[in-house]
């Protein structure tokens, strides 16, 4: 009797959790789209011409993304931990538009934001700990 | 059955006009409310139709018929008055001590009337203060609810918005100026919805019903147009008090005219060849009673 009604269980289960996932906020799925990003640009395993269409689709989708959190209304003075960490630094969360502005790749930009510069490669020694 | 003695008619009249001011009539002042809600969405409304709103709410209340009840029956008791003072002066004898007997009670009924609708009003001007003063209270506590980190983070949330607003055209320019990279759908229905929505908020803007509230044809914040409006109820409120002493003086001159006229017939009724009873002769005659065994 449990068998037959186990498919059931597992298909309202699956549906409860696309409907937990179908409202993720606008935050949430910039979060998303920026990880695959960044994944996408440093993946290794990655062939340049993979990584620029993958990233070109990614980037667009992530431009649109910006905007929706950006004109989001109900995210204005929601003071939870990851609004207040998202608007903590611009340039690391609206990352297309903040590199655009910079005349800089998406992938320099961010380095930048978290500090790893060409410089500051430039400056590293190969030693032993 | 009245009693025929014009003095013992007159008693109630002395105390009544006396005590109409002081004694409410509660039995009446319970079955009159107005209890207005302070909501959110009443708080959201223009400063201009919240009070529209609250006045239209009084006046569907009971409060506000039993005001233009008692207003009706008020003018209805003027022209009583009115009526039975010029019946007095064309009136002699029995009949101008009657209708001066009447013209009193009629006046005391009037005083009762004008205390209970001053009642009501006090009421209203109590009510509308309360309803006000609970809406600025509400207003200063969504002002207040501003912690010092939620405040950072609202700045913070404006200083983003003013970097993305003066900076969308140029990425727009940089990101698709070439026929690489063309705007998403979002993008483009976007564009079409604010142009609507810059429609719409222009045709707000310039409606009349959306004018900022003024006061002396200066435009004015919320809270300072509820504070002008609790202002104007506490005036209402002091005019009342200072009303509360004319109706004072009102039953006072009611007392003295009762007493002048109970005067009056006494004096008739005193025969001219009639002497006067001795002052001590009833309690002398008493006396005896009292000190035999």
């Amino acid at each position: 009797m449990m068998k037959k009604f186990r498919p059931i269980l597992l298909t309202a289960i699956c549906c409860a959790v696309g409907a937990v996932s179908a409202q993720a906020g606008t935050l949430e799925n910039l979060e998303r789209e920026r990880a695959i990003v960044l994944d996408a640009y440093l993946d290794q395993a990655l062939k340049p011409a993979e990584r620029q269409s993958k990233t070109q689709v990614s980037r667009t989708r992530l431009i649109d993304l910006e905007r929706m959190v950006l004109r989001d209304k109900s995210l204005a003075g929601k003071n939870t931990p990851r609004v207040r960490k998202a608007f903590d630094n611009y340039d690391l969360t609206f990352l297309v538009h903040a590199s655009t502005e910079a005349n800089r790749s998406v992938l320099d930009h961010w380095l930048e934001q978290i500090g790893v510069s060409t410089h500051s490669l430039m400056n590293t020694r190969l030693g032993r700990r | 059955m009245q009693s025929k003695n014009p003095l013992t008619r007159l008693a109630p009249i002395f105390l009544a006009g006396t005590m109409t001011v002081s004694v409410p009539s509660w039995a009446a002042v319970q079955n009159d409310g107005w209890n207005p809600v302070v909501s959110e969405r009443l708080i959201k409304l223009p400063a201009n139709y919240l009070k529209k709103a609250v006045d239209h709410d009084f006046s569907k209340s009971a409060l506000a018929a039993a005001i233009a009840d008692n207003r009706e029956l008020t003018k209805l008791k003027t022209l009583t008055l009115r009526d039975l003072q010029s019946a007095i002066e064309g009136a002699e004898g029995e009949l101008r001590i009657e209708l001066r007997h009447q013209f009193l009670a009629e006046k005391r009924a009037y005083l009762e009337l004008v205390a209970r609708t001053q009642d009501l009003r006090r009421r209203q001007a109590d009510t509308k203060i309360k309803l006000y003063s609970r809406m600025l209270d509400k207003l200063g506590a969504k002002t207040a609810a501003m912690t010092p980190q939620r405040a950072a983070l609202v700045e913070k949330q404006k200083a983003a918005q003013k970097r993305f607003q003066s900076s969308i055209g140029a990425v727009d320019m940089k990101l698709f100026g070439n026929a690489a990279m063309t705007q998403s759908k979002y993008s483009q229905e976007y564009a079409k919805n604010v142009a609507s929505i810059e429609r719409l908020v222009a045709a707000i803007e310039s409606h009349p019903m959306n004018r900022r509230a003024e006061i002396d044809g200066q435009a004015v914040s919320k809270q300072d147009y509820l504070r002008q409006i609790i202002t104007k109820a506490e005036a209402d409120v002091a005019l009342l008090d200072q009303e509360e002493t004319v109706l004072g003086y009102m039953a006072k001159l009611i007392a003295l005219d009762a007493m002048a006229l109970s005067d009056a017939v006494v004096a008739d009724e005193l025969a001219p060849g009639a002497a006067p009873v001795a002052q001590g002769a009833s309690v002398n005659a008493a006396i005896d009673l009292f000190v035999t065994r």
